[in-house]
Protein backbone atom coordinates (compact mmCIF):
# COMPACT_ATOMS: atom_id res chain seq x y z
CA UNK A 1 0.00 0.00 0.00
CA UNK A 2 1.08 3.71 -1.16
CA UNK A 3 -0.32 6.47 0.66
CA UNK A 4 -0.40 10.04 -0.16
CA UNK A 5 -2.30 13.02 1.52
CA UNK A 6 -3.26 16.60 0.67
CA UNK A 7 -5.32 19.03 2.33
CA UNK A 8 -8.38 21.00 1.13
CA UNK A 9 -10.28 23.56 3.18
CA UNK A 10 -8.54 22.65 6.35
CA UNK A 11 -9.76 18.97 5.75
CA UNK A 12 -6.84 16.65 5.18
CA UNK A 13 -7.44 13.87 2.62
CA UNK A 14 -5.65 10.79 3.25
CA UNK A 15 -5.19 8.80 0.19
CA UNK A 16 -3.91 5.00 0.35
CA UNK A 17 -3.69 2.85 -2.84
CA UNK A 18 -3.07 -0.77 -3.66
CA UNK A 19 -4.60 -3.31 -1.21
CA UNK A 20 -4.91 -2.96 2.43
CA UNK A 21 -4.58 -6.68 3.89
CA UNK A 22 -1.90 -6.29 6.48
CA UNK A 23 1.75 -6.55 6.75
CA UNK A 24 4.28 -4.26 6.96
CA UNK A 25 2.34 -1.70 5.34
CA UNK A 26 -0.19 -1.91 7.99
CA UNK A 27 1.34 1.05 10.21
CA UNK A 28 1.58 3.40 7.51
CA UNK A 29 -2.12 5.01 7.92
CA UNK A 30 -1.87 4.67 11.85
CA UNK A 31 1.75 6.75 11.84
CA UNK A 32 -0.20 8.82 9.71
CA UNK A 33 -3.07 9.29 11.75
CA UNK A 34 -1.10 10.38 15.05
CA UNK A 35 1.27 12.36 12.81
CA UNK A 36 -1.85 14.39 12.05
CA UNK A 37 -3.27 14.52 15.64
CA UNK A 38 -0.18 15.59 16.69
CA UNK A 39 0.08 18.92 14.57
CA UNK A 40 -3.55 19.40 15.19
CA UNK A 41 -5.39 18.26 12.13
CA UNK A 42 -7.76 16.56 13.36
CA UNK A 43 -10.80 16.50 10.50
CA UNK A 44 -9.86 13.60 8.19
CA UNK A 45 -11.01 11.92 4.94
CA UNK A 46 -9.59 8.53 3.78
CA UNK A 47 -10.29 8.08 -0.05
CA UNK A 48 -10.68 4.77 -0.58
CA UNK A 49 -11.27 5.37 -4.48
CA UNK A 50 -7.64 4.50 -5.09
CA UNK A 51 -7.65 0.92 -2.27
CA UNK A 52 -8.49 -2.56 -4.72
CA UNK A 53 -9.71 -4.02 -1.54
CA UNK A 54 -9.21 -4.58 2.22
CA UNK A 55 -9.58 -7.33 4.79
CA UNK A 56 -10.22 -7.26 7.89
CA UNK A 57 -7.20 -6.19 8.87
CA UNK A 58 -8.23 -3.26 6.82
CA UNK A 59 -11.23 -2.74 8.36
CA UNK A 60 -9.29 -2.72 11.75
CA UNK A 61 -7.16 0.05 10.49
CA UNK A 62 -10.15 1.94 9.52
CA UNK A 63 -11.98 1.45 12.81
CA UNK A 64 -8.74 2.49 14.85
CA UNK A 65 -8.58 5.59 12.85
CA UNK A 66 -11.80 6.58 13.95
CA UNK A 67 -11.58 5.40 17.50
CA UNK A 68 -8.26 7.19 17.55
CA UNK A 69 -9.32 10.26 16.31
CA UNK A 70 -13.07 10.73 17.91
CA UNK A 71 -10.73 10.51 21.30
CA UNK A 72 -9.10 13.54 20.52
CA UNK A 73 -12.23 15.34 19.61
CA UNK A 74 -11.57 15.07 15.70
CA UNK A 75 -13.71 13.25 13.03
CA UNK A 76 -12.97 11.01 10.11
CA UNK A 77 -15.00 10.22 7.25
CA UNK A 78 -14.85 8.26 3.92
CA UNK A 79 -14.97 9.16 0.38
CA UNK A 80 -15.08 6.86 -3.08
CA UNK A 81 -15.83 3.49 -1.17
CA UNK A 82 -15.58 0.64 -3.89
CA UNK A 83 -18.51 -1.58 -4.23
CA UNK A 84 -15.79 -4.61 -3.07
CA UNK A 85 -15.30 -2.20 0.36
CA UNK A 86 -18.62 -1.09 0.97
CA UNK A 87 -19.66 -5.09 0.53
CA UNK A 88 -17.28 -5.82 3.13
CA UNK A 89 -18.89 -2.45 5.36
CA UNK A 90 -22.30 -3.81 4.90
CA UNK A 91 -21.98 -7.74 5.39
CA UNK A 92 -19.26 -6.72 9.12
CA UNK A 93 -22.49 -3.91 10.08
CA UNK A 94 -19.75 -1.36 9.68
CA UNK A 95 -21.18 0.48 7.66
CA UNK A 96 -23.43 1.54 10.38
CA UNK A 97 -20.52 3.22 12.04
CA UNK A 98 -18.77 5.32 9.21
CA UNK A 99 -20.16 7.98 7.33
CA UNK A 100 -18.97 7.40 3.76
CA UNK A 101 -19.32 9.91 0.90
CA UNK A 102 -19.66 9.64 -3.00
CA UNK A 103 -17.02 12.05 -3.62
CA UNK A 104 -13.81 13.92 -1.71
CA UNK A 105 -15.67 17.39 -2.35
CA UNK A 106 -18.39 15.71 -0.78
CA UNK A 107 -16.91 14.69 2.63
CA UNK A 108 -14.89 18.18 2.84
CA UNK A 109 -17.89 20.07 2.86
CA UNK A 110 -19.97 17.52 5.18
CA UNK A 111 -17.39 18.87 8.14
CA UNK A 112 -18.99 21.50 9.79
CA UNK B 1 16.95 -34.90 -6.28
CA UNK B 2 13.95 -35.95 -4.01
CA UNK B 3 10.67 -33.64 -3.33
CA UNK B 4 12.03 -33.54 0.26
CA UNK B 5 14.91 -31.61 -0.07
CA UNK B 6 12.76 -29.36 -2.34
CA UNK B 7 11.17 -28.43 0.46
CA UNK B 8 14.18 -27.81 2.18
CA UNK B 9 14.41 -27.03 6.17
CA UNK B 10 17.28 -25.17 5.92
CA UNK B 11 15.81 -21.92 3.86
CA UNK B 12 12.83 -20.58 5.18
CA UNK B 13 13.73 -17.15 4.78
CA UNK B 14 11.36 -17.12 2.19
CA UNK B 15 8.64 -18.00 -0.07
CA UNK B 16 9.11 -21.94 -2.02
CA UNK B 17 6.52 -22.25 -5.16
CA UNK B 18 6.03 -25.37 -6.41
CA UNK B 19 3.43 -25.94 -8.68
CA UNK B 20 -0.20 -25.21 -7.18
CA UNK B 21 1.75 -24.97 -3.92
CA UNK B 22 3.22 -21.76 -2.21
CA UNK B 23 4.76 -21.99 1.27
CA UNK B 24 5.70 -18.67 3.13
CA UNK B 25 7.46 -18.37 6.45
CA UNK B 26 4.90 -17.08 9.74
CA UNK B 27 5.66 -13.57 8.81
CA UNK B 28 2.73 -10.77 7.91
CA UNK B 29 5.85 -9.33 5.28
CA UNK B 30 5.11 -12.67 3.15
CA UNK B 31 1.55 -11.55 2.67
CA UNK B 32 1.80 -9.98 -0.93
CA UNK B 33 4.17 -13.05 -2.13
CA UNK B 34 1.11 -15.18 -1.11
CA UNK B 35 -1.63 -13.05 -3.07
CA UNK B 36 0.74 -12.16 -5.89
CA UNK B 37 0.83 -16.03 -6.55
CA UNK B 38 -2.79 -16.38 -5.73
CA UNK B 39 -4.30 -13.90 -7.75
CA UNK B 40 -1.90 -15.13 -10.89
CA UNK B 41 -3.15 -18.54 -10.87
CA UNK B 42 -6.83 -17.49 -10.64
CA UNK B 43 -6.55 -15.18 -13.44
CA UNK B 44 -4.96 -17.96 -15.31
CA UNK B 45 -7.73 -20.27 -14.53
CA UNK B 46 -9.83 -17.45 -16.58
CA UNK B 47 -11.49 -16.71 -12.89
CA UNK B 48 -13.36 -13.08 -13.02
CA UNK B 49 -12.37 -10.24 -11.05
CA UNK B 50 -14.81 -10.24 -8.66
CA UNK B 51 -14.30 -13.82 -7.73
CA UNK B 52 -10.31 -13.16 -7.83
CA UNK B 53 -11.01 -10.38 -5.22
CA UNK B 54 -13.33 -12.26 -3.04
CA UNK B 55 -10.74 -15.43 -2.78
CA UNK B 56 -8.16 -13.17 -2.26
CA UNK B 57 -9.87 -11.23 0.30
CA UNK B 58 -10.22 -15.21 1.93
CA UNK B 59 -7.19 -16.29 1.60
CA UNK B 60 -5.16 -13.12 3.12
CA UNK B 61 -8.01 -13.54 6.04
CA UNK B 62 -6.32 -17.34 6.46
CA UNK B 63 -2.93 -16.95 5.77
CA UNK B 64 -3.13 -14.11 8.40
CA UNK B 65 -5.10 -16.03 10.92
CA UNK B 66 -2.45 -19.02 9.87
CA UNK B 67 1.07 -16.97 10.78
CA UNK B 68 -0.30 -14.88 13.66
CA UNK B 69 -2.61 -17.26 15.52
CA UNK B 70 -1.67 -20.95 14.25
CA UNK B 71 1.95 -20.75 13.68
CA UNK B 72 2.23 -17.49 16.84
CA UNK B 73 4.52 -15.61 13.76
CA UNK B 74 7.44 -18.10 14.57
CA UNK B 75 10.19 -17.59 11.86
CA UNK B 76 10.57 -21.78 11.93
CA UNK B 77 7.19 -22.13 11.07
CA UNK B 78 5.26 -22.29 7.55
CA UNK B 79 1.97 -21.64 6.10
CA UNK B 80 1.18 -23.19 3.16
CA UNK B 81 -1.24 -22.48 0.50
CA UNK B 82 -3.00 -24.99 -2.04
CA UNK B 83 -5.07 -24.11 -5.02
CA UNK B 84 -6.92 -26.28 -7.36
CA UNK B 85 -9.79 -26.04 -9.79
CA UNK B 86 -12.60 -28.11 -10.70
CA UNK B 87 -14.89 -27.53 -13.72
CA UNK B 88 -16.94 -25.32 -11.52
CA UNK B 89 -15.53 -24.51 -8.45
CA UNK B 90 -11.94 -23.08 -7.13
CA UNK B 91 -10.78 -24.57 -3.96
CA UNK B 92 -8.07 -23.47 -1.86
CA UNK B 93 -6.42 -24.97 1.21
CA UNK B 94 -4.26 -22.97 3.68
CA UNK B 95 -2.60 -24.75 6.59
CA UNK B 96 -0.56 -24.18 9.35
CA UNK B 97 1.68 -26.13 12.14
CA UNK B 98 0.44 -24.66 14.87
CA UNK B 99 -1.53 -26.23 18.10
CA UNK B 100 -4.87 -25.92 16.10
CA UNK B 101 -8.21 -23.61 17.51
CA UNK B 102 -12.01 -24.04 18.58
CA UNK B 103 -13.56 -22.28 15.32
CA UNK B 104 -16.99 -21.84 18.01
CA UNK B 105 -14.42 -19.99 20.10
CA UNK B 106 -14.50 -16.77 18.12
CA UNK B 107 -16.86 -14.11 19.51
CA UNK B 108 -19.44 -12.79 16.90
CA UNK B 109 -17.97 -9.33 15.44
CA UNK B 110 -21.89 -8.54 14.61
CA UNK B 111 -22.82 -7.90 17.93
CA UNK B 112 -23.08 -4.61 19.50
CA UNK B 113 -20.16 -4.85 21.78
CA UNK B 114 -17.65 -5.96 19.31
CA UNK B 115 -18.46 -3.58 16.47
CA UNK B 116 -15.74 -1.29 17.47
CA UNK B 117 -13.26 -4.66 17.82
CA UNK B 118 -10.39 -3.64 15.50
CA UNK B 119 -9.66 -7.44 15.28
CA UNK B 120 -12.02 -10.70 15.24
CA UNK B 121 -13.89 -10.28 11.57
CA UNK B 122 -11.66 -12.57 9.56
CA UNK B 123 -13.56 -16.29 9.78
CA UNK B 124 -16.62 -14.63 9.74
CA UNK B 125 -15.43 -12.61 6.22
CA UNK B 126 -14.30 -15.52 4.94
CA UNK B 127 -17.49 -17.83 5.69
CA UNK B 128 -19.59 -14.69 3.82
CA UNK B 129 -17.36 -14.41 0.80
CA UNK B 130 -16.90 -18.53 0.14
CA UNK B 131 -19.43 -20.41 -1.01
CA UNK B 132 -17.77 -23.87 1.42
CA UNK B 133 -15.28 -23.15 4.26
CA UNK B 134 -14.19 -26.46 6.12
CA UNK B 135 -11.69 -26.19 8.92
CA UNK B 136 -9.85 -29.36 10.12
CA UNK B 137 -7.54 -29.12 13.42
CA UNK B 138 -5.72 -31.17 15.44
CA UNK B 139 -2.70 -30.42 18.00
CA UNK B 140 -0.56 -30.01 15.50
CA UNK B 141 -2.04 -27.70 12.41
CA UNK B 142 -5.33 -26.36 11.14
CA UNK B 143 -5.93 -26.38 7.26
CA UNK B 144 -9.01 -24.55 6.38
CA UNK B 145 -10.41 -25.46 2.96
CA UNK B 146 -12.23 -22.95 1.11
CA UNK B 147 -14.66 -23.19 -2.04
CA UNK B 148 -15.96 -21.08 -4.35
CA UNK B 149 -18.21 -21.05 -6.95
CA UNK B 150 -16.82 -19.44 -10.38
Amino acid sequence: MRLTDREINNVVILEPKGKIMGGPDASLLHDKLYELIENDKKKVVIDLGGVEWMNSTGLGILISSYTTLRNHQGELKLANVTDKIQSLLTITKLISVFEAHDSVEEAVNSFK
Amino acid sequence: MSACFFWSQYNMTKPIIKGDTIKVPSSPEFLPDVDGFLEGTLRGYGVDESAVADIAISVSELVNNAIVHGNKVSPHKMVTVRISRARKTVTVSVSDEGGGFDPTDVPNPLADENLLHEVGRGLFIVRSLMDKVDVQTTGTGTTVVITKAV
